[in-house]
Formats: structure tokens, C-alpha cells, sequence
């Protein structure tokens, strides 16, 4: 009888196999050829990684490098290896040592060694005058980098860093040949000689960006793609239309959930969408160098004044705006639970009760009859003037008025993080892992991100301990921790963080979309399955 | 003639070195730092002061303001605008890149504005209150009124929903590929053409209308002439002076002033490049471009003048 019913359930299987048509199976049979159109809201500033931090450099010249070590195009936030095909972490996280694999070739024909990643490292750790390196702080353990032998490459801390591994892996940090590093530091703003599964074949400035297939890439085999094209649009509406009509098979950033259903009324399944959340968290900054927001009461009163799980079903279909969290991204293994979120002040459901205490609490602060202030914002629609404009609305629920001035960016930046001439002002954070020293660095006394420039000794010593903290369980308690005094002490407003929608046709296979618009841009195992 | 020339190209030096320190004193006023951009990058991210310091010194934004003004117009002297504080890159070289794609795109608006217009104005004129004028008239207000950026939009949705086609995002010169290039180009140059041509219909309507009721034409009619002389050899060359005028300004704004079109038609052009600049506090940038694009109006200025001794001989003589 056992017999027969595995017989049965054999011959049930071949079956169903032979029913599957074989074009599902042809489907998803990489293919080789074909060149990748994309849609990209920006062009490049420079095309020099180290020295930006626009996903448009990112997005344009990611194919064209590689990197020591790797997010996982496929499973973020897993980390492998690109030119590095084995590490050792010493006990004591002092010593990382890296084996650099053999046959790697830049598209100049020179070989790559450890030379050139240490020149790489050098450039970021300590860059040379002249030279920025907008990362350094996430390296600031790194004593000293050697280069034994061309195959090795080791870096000396000077303490131990939770977060040193995860940053070595950054998308930001590609490797350069340093014979040409040595000639100029610069020579990559606006040069390329990369190692990746791309070379550069024509950049035009503000027009197109495009990569061809490098036959001598080291892993066999890849890419799949001829190439890649970028088409530079700044008009949402626009690249959403080059999607529809086909002129681009993909915009890698995000598109509003709008533009989503129409591409999708219109392509039906022709159209994939990969909604993920994202590692943005916008909110607003208190200068408490002035007053009334150095006072406790005030800045309590304005976060309770705020519905956040509203907001994130107001916001996300216009501006992306969807997860309530805290200071960490919600879902991560950082992030405190939803039931102990709703304890700090403004993360309580029951709005009413929020209200309530906010206008007691303005009432005690000297404001019994509501408050007048200026929230400053940058003038870029998505998400930052649609965020400020439903803040605005429910502050007045609770007396306080708010006038709107939207700012161009450079004034923006210029009131907010340089001057502090401003009394509330939106500002983000948008990284490209969920680390805690990406994202709690801004909280620490004297820090350029910190615009409500406040200062408590006690998350500063919090931050330094959890950057050292090697034991997983240590470090997220150190990092709760931190979080519970910037909640509870409302020394900053979080609103919520970002949602990704990607949106390509289904024709673009082997694409995962990750929880950033940075990693995974290196479309080594991406391919078309037509052109 | 010759002194009329003369001095008007004499008037040209006080009118540009009056731009250069206009748009010189503007840039540094305006709150921002390109410094502090340039660290900045779209978010917000660490900086460290003497990196900075060391940036602004690279820029040479530590220097006194006269010396920064002193050494970018004697650059200009020299045809040397310096270079991009943003990309590093010549600014003329940036603006080489997008001038054929601006040019062509004010040259055929022009085009296209200067054939739908005259005739049209013309014809309101000549047949003023009737069915005709007001159709006309119609058509010309409407151009006024609906913002070139939204007719844009209107037109590449239509062209998707309808077609499920849209046109190009990369701007292949005529030379190249005509064809190509006119798919691109022919949907920006009928969207500002319509706006272009609704103006100069306006215009040319109203100068024919007044021109019309001269006695010279009185004259004409009275000669016996047909309507075609009286219009077209009479009325119509006297009634050119302004609409001249009026498609030269067009023709120099079209160049430099077209960012919500160039934008929605994903165009590479001037228009975009000088926003970009201003909002990134690229000063070189922009000083160059708003010098040059003053250069342009002063130029073209200097030509419609010129066509007005042609087609007035008192002003030649004078």
C-alpha cells in the first residue's frame, strides 16, 4: 500500500511538472544580452563615491566597481565578499584581516591588490587635504591599514566597532587603482577606472549615463546584461510616463504610489512592484538653544500633537511616508517592540488622551492659549513639504499655530544644520543599513546632525558604548536604551520612515529590491528576459 | 549708420559689466553655502570644520569678495569662466554640452510661432469682429493663459495613454539622426511655439489693426488696390516693428529661460543648467550663464535694431 501511494505521488508529480509550460521554466533561465533602460531622478554631482552621497552617483557607477565586501544583492543585510573572497575577525575585534582574491583586473588592464585597497581605505580614513570623505566617522576606529602582501589587507582598530564590519560592506566605498590615486585624489569626480561587471561607455551631463558589459570581469559568467542606460529626469511625472510608454524598464529610487497605479492600470502585468520599507526616517528638529523648546513641556506637548498612525496612511500614497517607529527602523532587530514604542509620548494610540496631555502640558508650560512658531522645511514636495503641511494640521488640533516656509535647499541646509536660525524645522536620515552609529550619531552633543543641538552626557556615553559593544544582545539594549531618553526627554520629533516602491517591468529579472535606494546596484545577476 | 552701430556696440560694455556685477552680488547674498552643499549632499551628513575650511580654500571662497569678483571677470576677459565649484568640470564646456539642444529648440519655436502667427494676426486684423477674429482670438488667449508646463504634461499622457508611445529622454542632434531628433523635439517646440504664437498673433493683430487705419492705406484703397497689396505691401511691413521686437526677446528667453518645459520633456538645455546652479550655489555657473544669456539679449537686441533701420528707413537716417 506504501508502495503504491509513493508510485501515485510520483506519477502526480511528474504530471504536474509536464503540466507547467515550459515557458515558465525558459522564463526564468537567465538570458544573456540586452541592454538595461532606467529612469533616474538626478544627475551625479561627481562621480567619485567616497566624495558624495546622492543614490545618483550611487545608482550610475555602482556597476562599474567593486567593493571589498558586499550587502547581498539578493538577502540584505547579509554580508559577502566582491574582492575580498575571506575575512578573520581577531577575539578581540582589533584586527580584521581580508584575503583579496587572485585575477581581478581593472578595466585598465592592471591587476587589483591590496595595494590599491589600502590606497582605497587611506583615501576614506584619512583623506588628504582637499580630498572629503563624507563617511570618515563611520571609520573612526581604524588606527592604521597594511598591505603585507598583495593578497591581504589588514586593518589595525584602535578600539573595538560593532558597526566597522557592516561599514566596510558600504556600497560608498568602491576601489580605486592607486597608481591613480597617487597622481590625484580627485581623479575620480570625474574619471572612472573601475573593476566591476560594467565599463563606462558615455556619460553625458544632465542626459544619460551609460555602462557596457566588461568581458574581463572576474566572476565567471556575469553580468548577464550587454549594458545599462540611465536617462536623467527630474519630473516624477515624467519618468513615470518613460515607464509607461516603455522608453525605461525601470526607476530604482521610488515612485509614488499614484504614479504606481496608473503604470499599473495601464501595463498590468507587464509591471512588477517592489514595495519595501525603506532606511529613511523623517521628522523635525527643536532648536533647544532658544526657547520655548527648551523646555521639556513644549517639545512633549508637540510630539503627543502629532497622530502618526494617520499620517501614515495620509502620506504614503502621495509621499511614501508610511512606518511609525522610533529611532530605529521598525521590524529590524534594533527597533523596541510596538507595545513598549506606544509607551514613549507620541506614540500612544489613543489620539484624545495624546491631545489631552498636550495641551495640559502647554497650559503648564506658560501657553495655556496655544503657541505661535515658524516650521522651516526644505521646499522638495516628496516627502518633506507634504510631511510638514500634515503636521501643521495637527498641531493646530492642539493650539499651536505653525506658519510654513518651505526653503530651497542650500538656505535649508544653511538655517537648519549650519546657523541654527530656526525655531522647528523637518529634516531626515536615510542610510544605507540599518546601523545604530548610522543612525544615533545625530543625537550626541556637538554633532553637525544634531540641528536641535542638544546635549545629555548620558546618550553620548550610551552611543560610545553601544559602537563598542561586540555582543548583539549588549549592544541593542545600550541602543534602546539611548532611545528611551531621546523619546522620552522629546529632544527630537520623529515622524516615520520612508516606503520604497520600485517599479520595472517584469521583463527585468533578478532584481531585489533592498530597504535603500544605495546597495544592489551593481547588476551583476540582473537580466532581461527580452530586449 | 556706422555711428548708429558704433554706438550701440559701445553701450554693450556698461550693459554687460552692469550683469556680471548684478548677478555677482545676488549670488553671495542669497543665504547657503556651496561649501557646506557640496558636504551636504541631499541629506544631511557629517562635516568636519577644517575639511570645510579646506573645501571653501580649494573653491577659493576665502578670499575677499573683490578679489573673487576681480579674478572671475578678468577670466571673462579671457574667455576663461572658470570652473564648475560643484563638478569640477569648465563651465563652458558644461554649457557646450546644451547649447545645440537649446538653440534648436528656441530656433524652431520660433519657426513654428513666426507661421501660425503673422498670418493669423493678420487675418483677426483684416477681418476684425468677425467669426474669424474670434476664433483667433480664442486660440491666442488660450495660449496665454494655460501654463506651458501643463500642456506638456497633457501632451506626453495623451501620446502615452493613447499610443503607448512616448518620446525620446536623450537628445540625438539632427545631424545625427533627423528623424530621432524630431520625435524628441517636436512636442517642447509646439508646446512654446503655441505660447510663442499666441503672443505675437496678439501683437501682430493689434499693429496691423492700428496700421490699418492710417491714411497711407486709406490712400492705398482709394488708389484701387487689391486687398493682398494693401495688407501685405503696405500695412504689413509698417505694422513689423514691434512684432520684431517682440520675437527677438522671445527668441533670447527662449534660450536661458525654458526650465519648466525643459523639465517636463526631460530636455538637457540652459534653462535646467542654471537652476541646477543656482540651487546648488554654483557661482561660476551661474555667473557665466547669466553673463552669457545677457550677452545674448544684448546681441540680439543689437540685431532687431538693426532690422528696424532695414525696415524703416527714418531710422537709418536719423
Amino acid at each position: 500500500m506504501r508502495r503504491h501511494r509513493a508510485l501515485l505521488t510520483a506519477l502526480a508529480l511528474v504530471v504536474l511538472v509536464a503540466m507547467v509550460p515550459a515557458a515558465v521554466f525558459a522564463a526564468e533561465t537567465p538570458r544573456r544580452g540586452g541592454v538595461l533602460l532606467a529612469a533616474i531622478a538626478a544627475d551625479a554631482p561627481s562621480l567619485d563615491p567616497h566624495q558624495e552621497q546622492t543614490f545618483a552617483t550611487m545608482q550610475m557607477v555602482a556597476p562599474l566597481y567593486s567593493t571589498l565586501i558586499q550587502i547581498d544583492p539578493l538577502q540584505y543585510p547579509k554580508v559577502i565578499g566582491d574582492a575580498a573572497t575571506d575575512w578573520k575577525i581577531a577575539p578581540d575585534g582589533l584586527t580584521y584581516t581580508f584575503k583579496i582574491r587572485q585575477g581581478i583586473r581593472f578595466h585598465d588592464g592592471s591587476p587589483l591588490t591590496a595595494a590599491d585597497v589600502k590606497a582605497t581605505y587611506d583615501k576614506i580614513v584619512f583623506p588628504p587635504a582637499g580630498v572629503r570623505s563624507i563617511r570618515k566617522n563611520a571609520y573612526a576606529a581604524i588606527g592604521s591599514i597594511e598591505a603585507p602582501d598583495p593578497a591581504t589587507v589588514v586593518f589595525k582598530l584602535k578600539h573595538p566597532s560593532a558597526s566597522l564590519f557592516g561599514n566596510l560592506a558600504s556600497p560608498w566605498n568602491v576601489i580605486y587603482p592607486k597608481k591613480y590615486l597617487d597622481k590625484d585624489p580627485n581623479y575620480f569626480k570625474a574619471n572612472v577606472v573601475g573593476s566591476g561587471p560594467f565599463k563606462l561607455k558615455s556619460y553625458t551631463r544632465g542626459s544619460t549615463f551609460e555602462g557596457e558589459r566588461n568581458p574581463d570581469y572576474f566572476v565567471k559568467d556575469r553580468p548577464y546584461l550587454d549594458g545599462y542606460k540611465f536617462f536623467i529626469s527630474p519630473e516624477t511625472s515624467v519618468r513615470a510616463a518613460a515607464l509607461r510608454s516603455g522608453r525605461a524598464w525601470v526607476e530604482f529610487r521610488t515612485m509614488p504610489q499614484s504614479d504606481v497605479a496608473a503604470i499599473k492600470k495601464q501595463l498590468g502585468d507587464k509591471i512588477v512592484v517592489q514595495d519595501t520599507p525603506a532606511t529613511g526616517l523623517f521628522g523635525i528638529a527643536m532648536n533647544q538653544t532658544t526657547k520655548p523648546f527648551n523646555d521639556i513641556r513644549v517639545r512633549k506637548a508637540l510630539t503627543l500633537g502629532i497622530d502618526r498612525y494617520t499620517a501614515g496612511k495620509v502620506l504614503y500614497p502621495i509621499a511614501s511616508l508610511r512606518d511609525v517607529g522610533g529611532l530605529m527602523r521598525p521590524g529590524t532587530e534594533w527597533a523596541v517592540s510596538d507595545a513598549e514604542l506606544q509607551r514613549y509620548p507620541g506614540f500612544g494610540r489613543d489620539m484624545d488622551k495624546n491631545r489631552a496631555e498636550a495641551k495640559r502640558l502647554l497650559a503648564e508650560a506658560g501657553y495655556p492659549n496655544g503657541l505661535k512658531l515658524v516650521l522651516k522645511n526644505r521646499n522638495v514636495r516628496v516627502p518633506y513639504v507634504d510631511f510638514g503641511v500634515f503636521v501643521i494640521q495637527e498641531w493646530r488640533k492642539i493650539g499651536v499655530e505653525a506658519e510654513h516656509r518651505p526653503l530651497e535647499t542650500a538656505a535649508w541646509f544653511a538655517d537648519g544644520r549650519d546657523t541654527g536660525n530656526f525655531e522647528v524645522i523637518v529634516n531626515g536620515v536615510f542610510n544605507y543599513l540599518d546601523d545604530p552609529d548610522l543612525f544615533l550619531e545625530r543625537y550626541t552633543t556637538g554633532d553637525t546632525n544634531n540641528w536641535g543641538k542638544f546635549s545629555d552626557p548620558r546618550i553620548d556615553d550610551l552611543f560610545a558604548r553601544q559602537a563598542r559593544a561586540l555582543d548583539p544582545a549588549e549592544r541593542k539594549r545600550l541602543v534602546n536604551e539611548l532611545e528611551k531618553i531621546v523619546l522620552d526627554n522629546a529632544y527630537h520629533i520623529p515622524g516615520l520612515w520612508w516606503a520604497r516602491s520600485v517599479v520595472h517591468w517584469a521583463k527585468v529579472k533578478n532584481y531585489v529590491a533592498p530597504p535603500n535606494h544605495y546597495s544592489n546596484q551593481k547588476l551583476q545577476d540582473v537580466w532581461l528576459a527580452e530586449d | 549708420m556706422r555711428t548708429y552701430i558704433a554706438k550701440r556696440l559701445l553701450l554693450i560694455i556698461p550693459t554687460l559689466l552692469g550683469a556680471a556685477t548684478l548677478v555677482f552680488v545676488i549670488m553671495r547674498v542669497i543665504p547657503g553655502d556651496v561649501a557646506l552643499l557640496i558636504f551636504g549632499g541631499d541629506q544631511a551628513g557629517h562635516i568636519d570644520p577644517k575639511q570645510l575650511a579646506a573645501m571653501r580654500q580649494q573653491l577659493g571662497l576665502d578670499q575677499p569678495l573683490v578679489v573673487q569678483f576681480g579674478t572671475w571677470l578678468w577670466g571673462v576677459l579671457r574667455l576663461d569662466f572658470g570652473k564648475s565649484l560643484w563638478t569640477g568640470q569648465p563651465v563652458i564646456e558644461e554649457l557646450l554640452i546644451r547649447l545645440p539642444l537649446s538653440l534648436e529648440l528656441a530656433l524652431l519655436a520660433t519657426v513654428v510661432s513666426v507661421i501660425i502667427s503673422i498670418p493669423l494676426g493678420m487675418l483677426a486684423a483684416v477681418r476684425q469682429d468677425s467669426w474669424v477674429d474670434y476664433a483667433i482670438r480664442i486660440f491666442s488667449i488660450g495660449g496665454l493663459a494655460i501654463p506651458g508646463f501643463w500642456v506638456g504634461i497633457l501632451t506626453i499622457l495623451a501620446l502615452v495613454i493613447f499610443f503607448g508611445w512616448g518620446p525620446p529622454l536623450e537628445f540625438t542632434p539632427p545631424w545625427v539622426n533627423p528623424w530621432a531628433n524630431l520625435s524628441m523635439m517636436i512636442w517642447p517646440v509646439l508646446t512654446v511655439g503655441y505660447r510663442y504664437a499666441a503672443v505675437t498673433t496678439r501683437m501682430t493683430r493689434s499693429t496691423v489693426l492700428e496700421v490699418l487705419r492710417e491714411d497711407y492705406i486709406r490712400t492705398a484703397w482709394a488708389k484701387g488696390l487689391r486687398e493682398r497689396a494693401v495688407v501685405i505691401r503696405h500695412a504689413l511691413k509698417n505694422a513689423m516693428l514691434p512684432v520684431i521686437t517682440l520675437i527677438g526677446t522671445e527668441f533670447a528667453f527662449l534660450i536661458g529661460g525654458l526650465v519648466v518645459t525643459e523639465t517636463v520633456f526631460t530636455l538637457n538645455g540652459i534653462g535646467r543648467f542654471v537652476v541646477d546652479a543656482v540651487a546648488h550655489r554654483d557661482y561660476p555657473v551661474v555667473q557665466a550663464l547669466v553673463f552669457l544669456i545677457a550677452s545674448g539679449f544684448v546681441v540680439i537686441n543689437l540685431l532687431v535694431d538693426l532690422t528696424y533701420a532695414w525696415f524703416d528707413p527714418r531710422i537709418r537716417y536719423r
